[in-house]
C-alpha cells in the first residue's frame, strides 16, 4: 500500500501537538537526568553504594516497588532503582498520550474526518501517530543515554538502559494505538492502556519477588532482565520491539479496513428524562466528574493495597536495616507508622492528580462549547464554579477517605496487628490542605488564564517530583520547601502542626476565592 | 414598531479582542413581541453581539441593556427570562438526547412539558439515544427543543436551522411564529435568507462590526430597485435621464420600443406614467429581491457608505 499523505499528517502533528510532546519529553529528560545527577552527587564512593545496595535488597519489598535491578552495586544500578517506580508508570504514559491525542481524541472531535476527507489514506493518520511516537521515545532515549553517561556511568550501560526504557514506550504506544481502534473515547484508550500497565506492574512485582519466570510476562520485565548495569543482556530488547512492532501493526491494518468512528464497542440507549439530581447544579457536576474519581481513585486503591499488602515484608525489612530505613525515609523505631507515612503521601500523590485534572474538565467544559450554554441561563457563574467546587473537593476527600481505609485494613491484615483505622485515615486527612492548594492553583489559571491552565499540570509534575525523590536524592531544604506536602510533617510518624495546615489551607482558599473573582470577570467562552 | 422598552437595545458596542476589532460601532434593538432578523457574512460579529448581549462577554466600549438591565452584571436573574441556542451546539457526549434536553431546560428555567412532548414528536427526535450517536442536525433538535420549549420572553437564536433538512426547518418556522402569536421576541441570527424573510418582521445587517442597515422588510424593499422590462409602442420621452433610474437599455423590436432598466421604489411611478404616455404593449416589473439587498450588504468590495438607498445610522451620527 501506499502511503497516500503520510507527509502531511506527519506535518499537521508536528504543527498541532508539538509544544505539548516538547513539554512531555523534557520533563522526562528533566527528571531521569535529575535524578541521574543526584544520584551521582549522594553516592560518591563504592562503600556508599554497596551500603544502598545493601539495604533496598534486604527483603522483598522495595524489590516488588522498584524492580529486581540487577548490578545494583554500582552507580548505575543505584540510578535504575531510585527511578525504577517513576519511569515504570511515565515512559509507558508517554507512549499511552503520544499516540492517544493524535488518534482517537482527533476521531471523537471530528478532525479526522476532514483529514481523510483530504488526500490521506485511512491508516495514515495512525501510521503518523506511531511514527511521531517513536521519534519522541527516540530523543528522549538518546537524551537519557548522555545525561545518564555525563553522570559517571559508562557510555554502553547508559545506551542499552535508556533503549529498554524506550522499547518500554514503545510497546506502550503500539498498545495505545490497537485500543484507540477498537474503543470509542480517548479516555477509553487511556482507561485500558492505563489497566494493562498495572498488570504488567503486578506481574513484574510478583516475578521480582518470587524470583520466576512471572517477570518475563510483563514490558516492565523487559526493560528490567536488559540488566544495563548487571548481565547487559542486548538481545532482549528485540522482545519489545516485536511486541510493539505486531501491536502497531495490527492497529494500521485495522485502521485501514474499519468505518470511521466506528469501534467494537457500542453505545446502547439510554433513558428518555433526566432526573431531577443530573438536573441540578450538582448532580451533572458529579456526572461530569465522577469519572476522574473513579480512575484516581482505582489508581489510589491499587497503590494503597499493593503496599498494604506487603507491609509485614516492609516493616521486617526495616527493623534492624537503618540502611534501608534511611533509603525510604522510614524510621527504625516506629517501622509501621513509617511505611503508612510513605504510602500516605503516594496517596497524596494521587489525590493531587486528581485535583489537577477535575479542574482541568471545567477547562474541558469550557472549549467543548459546553459551559456557554450552562451560563446563558439561570445559573450564575458563581453558582456554575460553587457547584462545581465542591463536587471536586467531595471526590478529592472520597479518594483520600477510602484508600486510607483500604491501606488500614490491608496493613492490619498482613501484620496481623489491630486496625488504626483514626491514625491512618488522619495521615490521610492531614494532607488534604496540599492537595486543596495544588487544586487551588490550578483553579486560579482557570480562572484567569485559562490558556495558562497546562502550567497547572507542571506544577503537579514538580510537586511529585519533589515528594517522590526530593527527600532520597537529598535535595536542598528550599527546594523540598517548594513542595506543600513537605509542609505536611509526614503523618503519621512525624507530628503534624496545626500552623502549616492552616496556612496551607487559607491559601489554597485565597486562591479559590482569586479563580471566583477572575471568572466572574473574564468573557466565556475564552478559546 | 412598539413603543414600549425594547428587549435587547445595543448603542456603539465595540468589542477587541487583543489587535482584532470584533464589534465596531454596533447598534442594535429588538422590539418586544417581534421577530428580530439579524444578519451578515461570516466573522461579522453576531455571535459575538449576542455573547455581549447575554453577558457571557463583556463590550469593550458602548451600552447594552436586556430587558432594561445590564447584562453583564445581572447575567444569572435576566436570564430567567431567555432562552439561547449557540452557534456551536455543544452536549454531553455520554447522555441521552433527551437528558440532555432536561439538563438545558433546569438551566433556562422551567421546561413546558407539553411544548416538550410536542416538540419532540414535531422534530422527530429519539431522545434515547445517546448524544454521540446523533447526526449534527439531531444534536441542533436538541438544542432547539429546548429553546423552544422553554416558557420564556425572548428566544436568542444563533444560526438555529444549520443542519436541519427543510422539513425540519419548515417545522421550525411553524413552531417561531406560534411562539411569536403567544408574544414571545426572537432574536434571530441566520445565514438563510429565505428563513428571515418568512419570519422577520425586521432586521438588521451587520458588516464588519457595524450595523449596516436596519428595519422592516418592506423598508428594506424600497430602499432596493424595482427591474422594469417594457415594450412600448412609441419611444418614451425622457426615460434615460429619468431621477433614480439606472441600467437602461434601449432597442427597436419588430416596430416597439423595448426598454429595460431598474427604478428605485421612489421613482417608480413617476415612470410608470411616461411609459403609460408611450402607449405600454406587454409591461413586466419584477419586484425586488432580498437576496439582491443581502448579497450587495454582504460584498466586501463595496464600502460601506457606497451601498445605495440604505439607512446609515452611523453616517447619520458623524
Ligand atoms: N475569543 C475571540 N478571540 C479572538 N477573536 C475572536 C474571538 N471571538 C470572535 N473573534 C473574532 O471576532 C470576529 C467576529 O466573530 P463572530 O463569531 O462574532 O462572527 P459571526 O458574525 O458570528 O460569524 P459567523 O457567521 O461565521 O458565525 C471574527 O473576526 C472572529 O475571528
Ligand atoms: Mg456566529
Amino acid at each position: 500500500m501506499r502511503a497516500t499523505g503520510l507527509r502531511t499528517m506527519l506535518g499537521v502533528h508536528w504543527r498541532t501537538h508539538r509544544s505539548g510532546t516538547l513539554v512531555w519529553i523534557l520533563a522526562l529528560i528533566a527528571s531521569m537526568v535529575g535524578t541521574a545527577a543526584a544520584v551521582a552527587g549522594l553516592y560518591t564512593t563504592p562503600e556508599k553504594i554497596h551500603t544502598y545496595a545493601a539495604a533496598v535488597t534486604t527483603g522483598s519489598a522495595l524489590v516488588a516497588i522498584n524492580g529486581r535491578v540487577e548490578g545494583i552495586d554500582s552507580l548505575g544500578g543505584v540510578i535504575q532503582d531510585e527511578s525504577g517506580f517513576l519511569m515504570a508508570l511515565l515512559l509507558p504514559l508517554l507512549g499511552i498520550s503520544l499516540v492517544a491525542k493524535v488518534t482517537r481524541r482527533e476521531e471523537e472531535d471530528g478532525r479526522l474526518e476532514a483529514v481523510l476527507g483530504g488526500r490521506v489514506a485511512r491508516y495514515v493518520p495512525v501510521l503518523a501517530g506511531l511514527i511521531d511516537a517513536s521519534a519522541a521515545i527516540l530523543v528522549t532515549a538518546l537524551a537519557f543515554t548522555l545525561g545518564i553517561t555525563f553522570c559517571g556511568v559508562p557510555a554502553v550501560r547508559s545506551a542499552l538502559y535508556a533503549a529498554s526504557l524506550g522499547g518500554l514506550a514503545f510497546v506502550f504506544a503500539g498498545l495505545a494505538a490497537l485500543v484507540a481502534q477498537i474503543t470509542r473515547h480517548s479516555r477509553g484508550v487511556y482507561a485500558w492502556s492505563l489497566l494493562v500497565l498495572t498488570v504488567a506492574y503486578l506481574l513484574r512485582g510478583v516475578g521480582d519477588v518470587t524470583k520466576t519466570w512471572v517477570t518475563w510476562l510483563s514490558p516492565l520485565g523487559w526493560a528490567e532482565k536488559a540488566a544495563p548495569f548487571g548481565a547487559m543482556r542486548w538481545w532482549t530488547l528485540l522482545i519489545p520491539l516485536a511486541v510493539g512492532g505486531l501491536l502497531c501493526a495490527a492497529a494500521v491494518l485495522i485502521a485501514g479496513r474499519r468505518d470511521l468512528g466506528s469501534s467494537l464497542v457500542r453505545g446502547r440507549p439510554g433513558s428518555a428524562r433526566a432526573s431531577a439530581w443530573l438536573r441540578s447544579p450538582v448532580g451533572l457536576a458529579t456526572y461530569i466528574h465522577s469519572p476522574a474519581v473513579l480512575g484516581w481513585l482505582a489508581g489510589a486503591l491499587i497503590i494503597a493495597g499493593m503496599m498494604g499488602a506487603l507491609a509485614k515484608q516492609f516493616v521486617g525489612a526495616v527493623t534492624g536495616n537503618p540502611a534501608m530505613a534511611d533509603a525510604i525515609g522510614m524510621s527504625t523505631a516506629h517501622p509501621e507508622d513509617g511505611f503508612v507515612a510513605v504510602t500516605q503521601l503516594y496517596i497524596a500523590i494521587i489525590a493531587m492528580g486528581y485535583a489537577v485534572q477535575a479542574v482541568g474538565s471545567l477547562r474541558g467544559e469550557e472549549t467543548a462549547g459546553r459551559l456557554e450554554p450552562r451560563l446563558s441561563g439561570t445559573l450564575s457563574r458563581m453558582g456554575w464554579i460553587a457547584a462545581h467546587g465542591l463536587v471536586i473537593v467531595t471526590g478529592l476527600v472520597i479518594i483520600v477517605a477510602v484508600s486510607s481505609v483500604v491501606l488500614a485494613a490491608s496493613t492490619a491484615w498482613s501484620m496481623g496487628t489491630p486496625l488504626h483505622l483514626a491514625r491512618v485515615i488522619g495521615a490521610g486527612a492531614a494532607y488534604l490542605p496540599a492537595e486543596l492548594l495544588v487544586g487551588g492553583l490550578a483553579l486560579a489559571l482557570f480562572g484567569l488564564w485559562p490558556r495558562a491552565f497546562p502550567a497547572g499540570w507542571a506544577v503537579f509534575a514538580i510537586v511529585a517530583f519533589i515528594a517522590f525523590l526530593g527527600p532520597g536524592l537529598k535535595l536542598a531544604t528550599w527546594v523540598l520547601d517548594l513542595a506543600p506536602t513537605t509542609h505536611i510533617g509526614n503523618p503519621p510518624l512525624g507530628t503534624v502542626k496545626a500552623l502549616p495546615l492552616i496556612v496551607l489551607s487559607a491559601l489554597a482558599a485565597l486562591l479559590a476565592a482569586t479563580a471566583a473573582v477572575g471568572f466572574r470577570h473574564r468573557g466565556v467562552p475564552r478559546g | 414598531m412598539s413603543t414600549a422598552q425594547p428587549v435587547i437595545r445595543a448603542e456603539r458596542l465595540t468589542k477587541t479582542f487583543g489587535p482584532v476589532r470584533a464589534l465596531d460601532g454596533l447598534d442594535l434593538e429588538v422590539a418586544p413581541g417581534e421577530v428580530h432578523g439579524f444578519l451578515g457574512p461570516n466573522g461579522a460579529g453576531k455571535s459575538t453581539t449576542i455573547r455581549v448581549v447575554l453577558g457571557l462577554i463583556r463590550a469593550s466600549g458602548g451600552h447594552v441593556e436586556l430587558f432594561g438591565g445590564d447584562p453583564w452584571r445581572q447575567a444569572a436573574t435576566l436570564h430567567e427570562r431567555l432562552a439561547y441556542v449557540a452557534g456551536d451546539v455543544a452536549l454531553w457526549p455520554g447522555l441521552t438526547g433527551g437528558q440532555c434536553l432536561d439538563v438545558l431546560g433546569a438551566t433556562q428555567g422551567v421546561l413546558d412539558e407539553t411544548r416538550r412532548a410536542d416538540l419532540i414528536d414535531r422534530f422527530e427526535l429519539d431522545p434515547t439515544k445517546r448524544v454521540r450517536d446523533y447526526s449534527k442536525g439531531n444534536r441542533q433538535k436538541v438544542a432547539l427543543i429546548a429553546a423552544l420549549a422553554a416558557d420564556v420572553e425572548l428566544l436568542v437564536l444563533d444560526e438555529p436551522t444549520s443542519g436541519l433538512d427543510p422539513l425540519m426547518e419548515q417545522a421550525f418556522q411553524e413552531v417561531v411564529r406560534t411562539r411569536r402569536e403567544q408574544g414571545c421576541s426572537v432574536l434571530l441570527s441566520s445565514h438563510i435568507l429565505g428563513e428571515v424573510e418568512a419570519l422577520a418582521d425586521r432586521v438588521s445587517i451587520i458588516r464588519r462590526g457595524k450595523t449596516v442597515t436596519t428595519g422592516t422588510l418592506a423598508e428594506l424593499r424600497r430602499h432596493t430597485r424595482t427591474h422594469v422590462h417594457a415594450v412600448t409602442v412609441d419611444e418614451p420621452a425622457g426615460l434615460a435621464d429619468a431621477p433614480g433610474l439606472t441600467d437602461w437599455s434601449s432597442e427597436r423590436l419588430d416596430g416597439h420600443i423595448e426598454s429595460r432598466f431598474s427604478i428605485d421604489a421612489d421613482h417608480l411611478d413617476a415612470v410608470i406614467g411616461q411609459l403609460h404616455h408611450a402607449q405600454i404593449h406587454t409591461l413586466t416589473v419584477t419586484p425586488p429581491s432580498l437576496d439582491d439587498l443581502f448579497l450587495r450588504t454582504y460584498d466586501e468590495e463595496v464600502p460601506l457608505h457606497d451601498v445605495p438607498g440604505l439607512e446609515q445610522p452611523e453616517e447619520a451620527l458623524r
